[in-house]
């Protein structure tokens, strides 16, 4: 896992801001069919595979980008994107090249296989291929599948053409038919009935090209009995102009299935001036299909210029239950628009959503959420907590929650709030000795408690950090 | 930051018969200062764009529930009718009685002898109260809200009336405006301007009927100004029979110390769409809204309320309470805007909605929209049926079943109704809902 080191002075601006120079192959601007055939040429991938993308893409021509969310960014052009770049790395070769080693050791990932102490096996994609999957045999002598997505395609073709966008079809909004089109790599999992899955697994995404977009796609699938937990952790260099991100993430959990899904999103998140940036569109959805099942979502949102993103949960299942646990924290000009969506379809389903926004600077920091029960969804459950910490006179911070019950039997409760550090809250802690940035940061981090518990030990650890750096500089 | 307003149009977007032409024949006649007024609200409806079911604000409910093009706005005379007393009216100081015939104004206490209150048809209130209404009249939306049909009832109200009241003046026993329409398919526009000037204390009920089988369409629009340290309080009942269609807008600008209480009963009509926004626009000023809704058959309810915030410290708060049953939907939108700068704000908004059958519906957008820190602002909203645990306490100690449920419906909306300051109006609101609850 990453380690900080509080006293470096990179660390205190963007510490992933650098780039890796290195060979790499990348196609020309634009998206067209030509462009799309490309993608799926370099991948080798089957014909029905690229009759997908080419649907997905011709769907995505007749939609609108979405307009309704609380932000703000000039229309994005497109055709000013370069769809794929990747290292050129010697085929033959598995050895990873060099100057890629470094980069992951200067950000802290263990691509080391003998690094066993971590135990997390993790798959990293450099801006549009996965470069590495470590600690393969362990998880194949128990049948899981972990893999990039264009292996999959190649040696899992029945698995990925039973579950690739039926949680997220092609036409699900305009980012998710853009990426069904022009996705270039992300992660397959697959967890055999009966199996809990020995590690964590984890993905690794880092933009290193500029004017590139990362369009990536992870497909989970939890079989009866399975139970797994994923983490997903992204960087990118700082540069001035604005790169896309719209990636696709769906998770499938059969009969009594469990999985947790983490996330500590570190995109870099543009200049104090707002210039540069991430744009973060993601679509994330887990499917309860089976009865009893779980799909746990925990997110910490720290970096990237826009965030777009609401994972969400369809509760098919009978008894399945979702849960949402996530800290948004904005500063200078940063925008984020997120939350989640709790579908009730199956009878008894549980839902869970903890939210937690920080806002900083001049940000601007939105919790949207839909808690929806269908006619049937007896006895369905729901309790929503939105908070919202405002730091500093410029920010905003709102709070959209669309609630929709056509159920006499469901009951659901939702409450938000929004404050600010309150002045007793810091005279009490400064009267004790302790420094107002200390106090500040005490108080933030006890905000954040209720999401953070449920994060992954190293993550969690991880993400407190990760957030006392953010806040430097920003109270007082 | 992007706003839901939409972008205007070039070519002016009519909605049925309320055209330029429609505006000549409103103005005919009318004081300067009133053609003034309708004009303006003609430009700036003329050029909001249709409601449609891809806006936002429509999303849960289509235009088509509401077919303008079907209706036609009644011209109501500038006549006295004969009052009829109506056995309630003793509650209350003073009546005010409209229906597609004419109006009446009947003081009964004798209120309006000296200059200290004055209650006025619009048309004698730009005579003889010229400079008021200029600049009251129109005044107490916030500005960067579009309401089209707001301006609407700005361009083309068929009735209006002025409530002024003086510094320091109080009316002990309240105002009704009692509005009954029972002409088939026309529409009924009444305005409302109230100004309370300082310290001022009084109360308006309003209740609208029609007869059951008569359908009906009325936009209404009231606006209330209240200065330092005014009370005011609004208890507007919609009681239309099952044809009935409401869309209606109320507004209030609170000042330093002020304090209004605006109370929505929707309960009667067959579709309904009320905006009831606030604006607490100095220190310390105080706002409650309460709204009661019940939707049964198949009654659709469209509440929005907004909850402007553009002074510090300043209050509001608000509850809605709401059931469903049978086929009935129910919508309630809310928002709290801190604007910035705006510090020691102190916001609530609370939304609890009872679903009693399984084909009945019940949405909740509960939204903060906040631009400034040191404030509190928070919100709440439920959804469930009558809660077996309650019902068994009652039932264990010897209350029937049916008995039990009505109490626990009832005591679900006393927490609004309780605030209501007509105790005839209470009455019968509880009286309503039992009836509307009543098969259970």
């Amino acid at each position: 896992m990453p380690e900080f080191d509080t006293d470096s002075d990179l660390i205190k601006e963007y510490k992933y801001g650098f780039f890796t120079d290195i060979e790499t192959d990348t196609i020309p601007k634009g998206l067209n069919e030509e462009v799309i055939a490309m993608i799926s040429g370099k991948k080798n991938e089957p014909v029905w595979m690229l009759e997908w993308r080419l649907k997905a893409y011709r769907r995505w021509l007749k939609m609108k980008s979405p307009r309704w969310a609380y932000l703000d960014y000039p229309e994005i052009d497109f055709q000013n994107i370069h769809y794929y770049s990747a290292p050129k790395q010697n085929v033959d070769s598995t050895e990873l090249d060099p100057e890629l080693m470094k980069t992951f050791e200067r950000l802290g990932i263990p691509m080391n296989e003998r690094d066993a102490l971590s135990g997390v096996a993790m798959d990293v994609v450099f801006d549009s291929v996965s470069v590495g999957t470590t600690h393969k045999e362990l998880l194949e002598e128990q049948g899981i599948i972990f893999c990039s997505i264009s292996e999959a395609i190649q040696k899992h073709p029945e698995l990925v053409k039973k579950y690739l966008g039926t949680v997220v079809p092609p036409g699900d909004n305009y980012y998710a038919a853009l990426n069904s089109a022009v996705f270039t790599d992300g992660s397959f999992c697959y967890i055999p009935k009966g199996v809990t899955c020995p590690v964590e697994l984890s993905t690794y995404f880092r933009i290193n090209a500029a004017d590139t977009g990362q369009f990536e796609r992870t497909l989970i699938v939890c079989d009866d009995h399975a139970t797994c937990s994923y983490l997903e952790g992204c960087t990118a260099p700082s540069r001035d102009t604005n790169q896309l991100h719209a990636a696709v993430v769906e998770i499938v959990a059969l009969d009594h299935a469990e999985v947790k899904y983490s996330t500590v999103q570190n995109w870099y998140a543009g200049d104090k001036e707002g210039k540069g940036g991430i744009y973060n569109f993601v679509t994330k959805r887990g499917h309860c299909r089976g009865i009893k099942s779980k799909i746990s979502w925990t997110q910490v949102e720290v970096g990237a210029a826009i965030t777009w993103k609401y994972p969400g949960c369809v509760l098919e299942g009978d008894g399945s239950s979702g849960e949402f646990y996530s800290v948004a924290f904005t500063n200078n000009k940063m925008q984020a628009d997120t939350g989640t969506k709790m579908i009730h379809l199956g009878k008894n389903t549980t839902s869970t959503i903890v939210s937690k926004g920080i806002s900083a600077g001049q940000s601007s920091n939105n919790y949207r959420g839909l808690v929806r029960v269908y006619p049937g969804a007896t006895h369905a459950r729901n309790h929503s907590a939105c908070d919202s910490l405002l730091i500093g006179r410029e920010c905003s911070a709102n709070t959209f929650p669309y609630i929709e019950s056509e159920d006499d039997t469901a009951v659901l409760a939702h409450e938000a709030t929004t404050s600010t550090i309150s002045e007793e809250q810091l005279f009490y802690l400064k009267s004790r000795g302790i420094s107002e940035e200390d106090a500040a940061s005490m108080v933030v981090r006890g905000f954040c408690k209720d999401v953070f518990k449920h994060l992954p030990l190293e993550f969690s650890v991880e993400a407190v950090k990760l957030l006392e750096i953010k806040l430097e500089g920003s109270i007082g | 930051m992007p706003t839901l307003n939409l972008p205007l149009t070039d070519e002016p977007a009519v909605l049925g018969g309320f055209t330029e032409t429609l505006l000549e024949h409103a103005r005919k006649g009318e004081h300067a200062l009133l053609q003034a007024k309708r004009t303006a609200s003609y430009e700036s409806y003329a050029h909001i764009p249709n409601p449609d079911r891809f806006h936002e604000e429509y999303r849960r409910m289509d235009p088509d529930l509401f077919k303008i093009d079907n209706f036609q706005r009644l011209d109501i005379p500038l006549e006295d009718i004969p009052y009829e007393e109506a056995e309630e009216d003793a509650h209350y100081d003073l009546i005010i009685s409209v229906t597609p015939n004419g109006f009446c104004i009947q003081d009964r206490n004798g209120i309006t002898a000296d200059d200290a209150i004055t209650v006025l048809p619009l048309q004698e209130a730009a005579q003889s109260r010229t400079t008021l209404l200029e600049q009251a009249m129109g005044s107490a939306m916030v500005a960067e809200e579009q309401r089209k049909f707001l301006d609407l009832n700005g361009a083309f109200w068929n009735v209006g009336f002025l409530i002024h009241v003086k510094k320091k003046a109080e009316i002990k026993g309240g105002i009704l405006i009692r509005y009954h329409n029972d002409r088939p398919d026309s529409i009924l526009l009444p305005r409302l301007v109230v100004v309370a000037e300082q310290e001022s204390v009084f109360s308006i009920a309003e209740q609208f009927t029609s007869p059951d089988g008569v359908s009906t369409l009325c936009i209404s629009g009231r606006e209330f100004l209240l200065e330092a340290a005014a009370d005011v309080k609004l208890v507007s009942l919609q009681g239309w029979g099952d044809q009935g269609i409401h869309i209606g807008e109320d507004w209030a600008r609170v000042k330093r110390d002020a304090r209004v209480n605006l109370f929505s009963m929707t309960v009667g009509g067959k579709v309904s769409k009320m905006t009831v926004g606030c604006d607490v626009c100095e220190p310390n000023a105080n706002a409650y809204l309460g709204g009661v809704f019940f939707a049964d058959r198949k009654q659709h309810f469209d509440q929005k309320t907004l909850q402007y915030h553009s002074a510090p410290d300043t209050y509001s708060n608000m509850l809605y309470k709401g059931a469903v049953k049978d086929e009935g939907y129910s919508v309630y939108q809310g928002i709290i805007r801190a604007l910035k700068n705006c510090v020691g704000v102190d916001s609530y908004q609370t939304n609890n909605n009872l679903v009693l059958d399984p084909t009945a519906r019940a949405d909740s957008i509960p939204s903060l929209i906040i631009d400034a820190d040191e404030l509190a602002c928070s919100h709440g909203a439920t959804f469930g049926n009558i809660d077996e645990e309650q019902l068994y306490y009652l039932r264990s100690r010897g209350i029937p079943e049916g008995e039990a449920r009505r109490m626990l419906v009832l005591g679900f909306f006393d927490e609004v109704i309780d605030r209501i300051p007509f105790e005839n109006m209470r009455d019968h609101l509880h009286e309503v809902i039992a009836r509307k609850f009543g098969a259970l």
